[in-house]
């Protein structure tokens, strides 16, 4: 691939639930081409759709309209070609560090040898060496999360889609975590929709900010962002284009009074 | 080396100690009671412990058998009566936690039998299953009850994240049974084991009190009130509340190995 192939194609993209006899529209009116080893942020207020987005993508939820290709190849359903990362973690407690990251690889039935293989490549990318064989209560919150990270990876997927997977973490982790994930998506080139609330997280970590209306949650504008990483969030553009992003957001939040 | 006992040591000991001084309370407070009320229905810790002893040692003039054999004959219809309500409870269990229509058509079957004591079972199981089989029943039914409910219960409180982790990791519906349900469900199987086991345990010697032939420890009891000797009678109360502990220790140690293995310690 020569890194403007487009992996990931949102085309008119509407999603409404069934609430009793009323329906509520969560998304509408959203397309939007992620090309291949982007990093792309989804912003926007709590409750614009975010999360729905991502689960219409990772096809744990059915869209209502339009349609979703994954390498030209329209998404039906939940596969591993999508891996994904949970705010919560969503890790099996009785299982291992590596039986957790080898989940995948397990049921797919790969035999033994191999899977270890695999999972000792990931275990030393998110930099847990020494716990494959603690569960997760043993571990913190960050530890948890490069667990989170390394399981999906493990699958090899087209891309990795991220629900503010930093957001159950005290704020110091949290930056350490962006650090971490910039370095591991550099190593793997991966694709990255990463979603957040936070704006500075957004501007720290993405190549294009997408942000996003209140409900119905559409496209209300995209900032790119092409700078050189580590970003250096004392720097003058950093704040400029931080409060611009802000802006945005606030208009978002006065014209849905 | 000063700190012989560590703090989990220390916590250890003082807990032990306390259990023997509860022992030794009750015993001495028995032993009052039956001093002050001296009668031929209640005798003392001392006579109780030389009838429990000789209870073992001579087979009683009544059944002709031990004490072994009496506890024997109660333990095997113990352990059938409690692997065939786990043999049963556990798969239809997994199946109403997991289908609408399972649990549509399970529930009312439920209702109607879970309210009647398994003892008012007694009877009906002597008649139509016999000395061995009849008391086995009722441990059955005690047993099967609390395994069922809280298994259903278990599959209904899988945590929905696991699920969607599960789903987005390639797995279809039988591996999400056999690698998430199942596995999320055993703390909650464990919980009715132990609780199965109390009630079984409480089923079985009123039922062989009822049936009243075919030997077990309930029948023991019930024949040394029948011919006055309530030393031997007491002993066989002894025996039962020995091995009731037994059950419960031993349930509650496969509750903690499970939920260790479970990774939630
Ligand atoms: N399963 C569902 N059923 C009904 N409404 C839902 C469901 N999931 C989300 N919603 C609604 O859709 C909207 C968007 O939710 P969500 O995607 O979770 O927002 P965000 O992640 O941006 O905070 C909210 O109003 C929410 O109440
Ligand atoms: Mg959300």
């Amino acid at each position: 691939m020569d890194g403007n192939e487009v992996v990931l194609s949102i085309r008119d993209l509407h999603k409404s639930f069934k609430k009793d006899d009323s329906e509520l529209v969560a998304i509408e009116d959203f397309s939007l081409d992620i090309k291949d080893g982007e990093f792309v942020c989804v912003l926007g207020p709590s409750g614009c759709g975010k999360t729905t987005l991502l689960r219409i993508i990772a096809g744990l939820e059915k869209l209502t309209g339009g349609k979703i290709l994954l390498n030209n190849k329209e998404i039906t359903g939940p596969g591993s070609d999508r891996g994904m990362v949970f705010q919560e973690f969503g890790l099996f407690p009785w299982r291992t560090v590596r039986k957790n990251i080898e989940f995948g690889l397990e049921i797919r039935k790969m035999p033994k040898e191999e899977r270890r293989k695999i999972s000792d490549k990931y275990i030393e990318l998110v930099g847990l060496e020494g716990f494959e064989t603690s569960h997760p209560y043993e571990l913190s919150g960050g530890m948890k999360q490069r667990v989170g990270i390394a399981r999906a990876l493990a699958n090899d997927p087209a891309i990795l889609l991220m629900d503010e997977p930093f957001g159950a973490l005290d704020a110091q982790t949290r930056n350490l975590m962006q650090k971490e994930l910039l370095r591991i998506w550099s190593e793997t080139k991966k694709t990255v929709v990463f979603i957040t609330h936070s704006v500075d997280e957004a501007v720290y970590v993405a190549d294009r900010v997408v942000v996003m209306s209140a409900r119905p949650g559409k496209i209300r504008y995209i900032f790119n962002v092409e700078w050189e990483r580590p970003r250096d969030r004392a720097s003058v553009e950093f704040a400029s284009l931080r409060k611009k992003i802000l802006a945005e957001l606030e208009k978002e939040a006065v014209t849905n009074r | 080396m000063r700190a012989v006992f560590g703090d989990s040591e220390r916590k250890l000991l003082k807990s032990v100690i306390i259990i023997v001084i509860s022992l030794v309370v009750f015993v001495l407070i028995w032993w009052a009671l039956s001093a002050a009320f001296p009668s031929e229905y209640f005798p003392t810790p001392y006579d109780v412990g030389v009838a429990f002893i000789d209870s073992f040692q001579n087979p009683d003039p009544n059944t002709g058998v031990t004490m072994w054999q009496h506890m024997s004959q109660s333990l095997v219809r113990f352990i059938w009566g409690f692997a065939l309500a786990l043999a049963l409870a556990l798969p239809i269990g997994l199946l109403m936690g997991f289908s609408n229509v399972a649990e549509s058509f399970g529930k009312p079957i439920v209702e109607i039998i879970r309210p009647i004591p398994p003892i008012a079972w007694a009877p009906f199981f002597f008649i139509v299953a016999g000395l061995f089989w009849g008391p086995v029943m009722p441990v059955f039914l005690g047993a099967f009850f609390p395994i069922l409910s809280n298994v259903v219960f278990g599959v209904k409180s899988v945590d929905p994240l696991l699920l969607d982790a599960a789903r987005t990791q390639g797995a279809g519906k039988p591996t999400l049974f056999t690698k998430v349900i199942l596995p999320s469900t055993i703390p909650y199987l464990m919980t009715g084991i132990r609780i199965g086991l109390g009630i079984g345990w409480m089923c079985i010697v009123a039922a062989e009190m009822i049936v009243a032939i075919g030997g077990g420890v309930g029948l023991y009891i019930r024949t040394m009130a029948d011919v006055g000797r309530y030393d031997y009678m007491f002993a066989g109360m002894v025996v039962i509340a020995i091995l009731g502990i037994l059950t419960t220790e031993l349930s509650g140690y496969i509750e903690r190995r499970a939920s260790k293995w479970m990774g939630m310690k």
